[in-house]
């Protein structure tokens, strides 16, 4: 990551599908380094862009960049330096913890023996030790979210992408996640993250507001409070007050 | 493309299989149960059996054999002139028969009637049979000899039968063919079907795709690992027909297995095809009469294509199994190799590419317009 490339841009990218604009003219640019939260209510277009970026989805308007490459054109160039989370907890239910990940690991050409000291690195991370011949189908829902996001640190990746990483997770669990987010940040890892729990956007370095499509105020979570103080002269708010306000005002103002 | 990454998905697709208990039974005892169930034979009433008729005698009682070989419904009949080798005719022109009636056998025939039975004198039809599907060849042997009977005076007619393809076919014998082509389809397509569905429900799907491999090498994976289930349930079907049918197997079991396989192939295209319209795994669940019911009644397994009423038969022509039952059957049966039945042989290529190219098109728009 010497080349200070952005990790992740966005260009004006919009997605329609049929009269919907699922994203619509979002432009955001995601430095090595960072945790950039994509905070938003469910259908605001926080997947949609996610996808873009990951290219599993083509623009209809503008461009995603993913470590200095086009997506979805230029994939290839950088499929091995990202990973992805899906928002389902995308792992195979009828493979074994270990299975699953030693498919995953397969498939980025990883050999056997890195595959399966990996393995035993992440299952120790997220606390599956004792898990790796269980049948994913037999894990609890935090269990195999913790699957899904080693099947998505296999492989080293870069940069990551997770699509609403810590949904459905306890409290204790998700604070765990955003360990787990913050140790890998710590390592160098740029993480781009969507999440509908406003207050986790305080651990976010950056966090971009998604509503309708539209990305409609972006900062530190710090300056999102200042803007929302600003606007509506009330002291301190915390992230659900600054989502309130920016969304109130955006609607009246139009976006920033 | 990557090798290992085709076989990466083999592994965890044969995987998968291995740790479904039910699947992995249902896999082995299908092939077993059909075979077994299937024991005998079925039959509706047979039509338009291709026959050539060759007279070498032209006389008033050769031509009323053939005005009642023609008036019966089960023969389309085809005048030909006379041939040396009616076999080559037959192997070269798709007849199921060809009957040759011989010079003088009109003289022959009245002199045994007008010496009654102290003489040798006999008039012979020559009949060169295909055998390999035993219900067609015992409709010719009757249908022949009820002709003969219409011609009411006159002594007995030899018939000098010679039988292409294993002298003695039972049912059974082209029935296991039959069986290994509806198994190794129904499984691959049902299978993959499902296996790719549930990857979209799931959501492995999209983790597949920002991955490395390639849909290409996604394809493959899932045909080498049905390829090798198929294999798998052919030694099955192989196995009970020898042990328990004693069936007869007149040709190479290489070539038999490599058809099957072949086969296989298109059957995960036609699957991966039919993942497009499906979205949850009980839309899946609808498709399985679509593939089962034309393969088991329109295919030509239970009984031959000539046995379906007229207005139905051009559909057995769009069911994959027809093609697979006539190339296994000629590889199996008849001993031929598999570009010697053209029509099977062409059929499932036909088959395999169409399925492969169409559902590497449509895994591209399931995959969410990527590029």
């Amino acid at each position: 990551m010497a080349d200070r490339v952005p990790v992740f841009i966005a260009a004006s990218l919009t997605k329609r599908f049929g009269p919907l604009r699922a994203v619509d003219d979002v432009s955001v640019t995601i430095e090595p380094g960072e945790i950039y939260g994509l905070v938003g209510p469910s259908g605001a277009g926080k997947t949609t862009l996610i996808r873009m970026l990951s290219g599993l989805t083509a623009p209809t308007g503008g461009t995603a960049w993913l470590l200095g490459s086009a997506m979805p054109a230029e994939r290839r160039a950088v499929e091995h330096r990202f990973g992805y989370m899906p928002q389902e907890r995308a792992v195979y239910r009828d493979l074994s913890v270990a299975e699953n990940l030693l498919f995953f690991g397969r498939i980025y050409g990883m050999p056997r023996a890195r595959i399966a000291g990996r393995t035993r690195e992440l299952l120790g991370l997220m606390q599956l030790e004792d898990r790796g011949r269980q049948r994913a189908d037999r894990l609890s829902g935090g269990e195999k979210q913790r699957l899904s996001l080693a099947c998505a640190l296999l492989h080293e990746p870069d940069a990551l992408l997770l699509d609403e990483p810590t949904i459905g997770l306890d409290p204790a669990l998700r604070r765990e996640f955003w360990g787990h987010f913050r140790e890998l940040n710590a390592k160098g890892r740029t993480i781009l993250l969507s999440t509908h729990y406003l207050h986790e956007a305080e651990w976010c370095d950056r966090v971009g507001l998604m509503q309708r499509g539209r990305l409609i105020a972006e900062g530190t979570p710090d300056a999102l409070k200042d803007e929302a103080g600003r606007r509506s002269g009330r002291e301190g708010p915390d992230m659900e007050e600054v989502f309130l306000i920016l969304t109130r005002t955006a609607v009246a103002g139009g976006a920033p | 493309m990557k090798a290992y990454r085709i076989l990466a998905v083999a592994e965890r697709v044969l995987r998968q299989v291995w740790h479904d208990k039910r699947v992995l039974a249902f896999m082995l005892v299908l092939p077993a149960v059909a075979m077994l169930l299937f024991g005998y034979s079925f039959s509706g009433d047979i039509t338009d059996i291709r026959v050539a008729f060759i007279d070498e005698d032209n006389t008033d009682l050769t031509a009323s054999i053939l005005e009642s070989l023609q008036a019966d419904d089960a023969f389309d009949v085809t005048v030909h002139a006379p041939v040396d080798d009616p076999e080559r005719l037959l192997l070269d022109s798709g007849y199921q028969a060809v009957i040759r009636i011989p010079d003088k056998f009109t003289s022959l025939y009245y002199a045994h009637f007008a010496m009654g039975v102290a003489t040798s004198a006999q008039g012979t039809i020559d009949l060169t049979l295909d055998e390999s599907d035993p219900q067609i060849a015992s409709t010719i042997k009757m249908g022949l000899a009820d002709a003969l009977m219409d011609l009411g005076e006159g002594g007995p007619v030899r018939i000098d039968t010679r039988q292409l393809y294993g002298v003695e076919v039972r049912f059974i014998d082209s029935f296991a063919p039959a069986i290994m082509g509806l198994v190794v389809a129904l499984i691959s397509t049902v299978l993959t079907l499902l296996s790719i569905v549930r990857e979209k429900v799931d959501g492995t799907f999209s983790r597949v795709w920002v991955s490395p491999v390639r849909r290409a090498e996604f394809i493959l994976g899932y045909v080498v690992a049905f390829g090798l289930v198929a294999l798998v349930q052919s030694l099955v079907v192989l196995t009970i027909g020898k042990g328990v049918f004693d069936i007869v197997i007149n040709g190479s079991v290489a070539w038999a297995f490599a058809c099957v396989i072949l086969f296989a192939v298109g059957s995960v295209g036609l699957g991966t095809l039919l993942s497009a319209l499906a979205q949850t795994e009980s839309q899946a669940v609808v498709f399985f009469p679509l593939v089962i019911l034309p393969s088991v009644l329109l295919s030509g397994m239970m009984w031959p294509i000539q046995a379906i009423p007229r207005v139905l038969r051009p559909l057995s022509y769009l069911v994959p199994l027809t093609y697979s039952n006539r190339l296994l059957r000629a590889v199996m049966v008849k001993g031929l190799e598999p570009w010697q039945e053209p029509v099977g042989f062409a059929g499932v290529l036909v088959f395999v590419v169409l399925t492969i190219l169409l559902a590497s098109i449509v895994l591209r728009q399931s995959a969410g317009e990527r590029e």
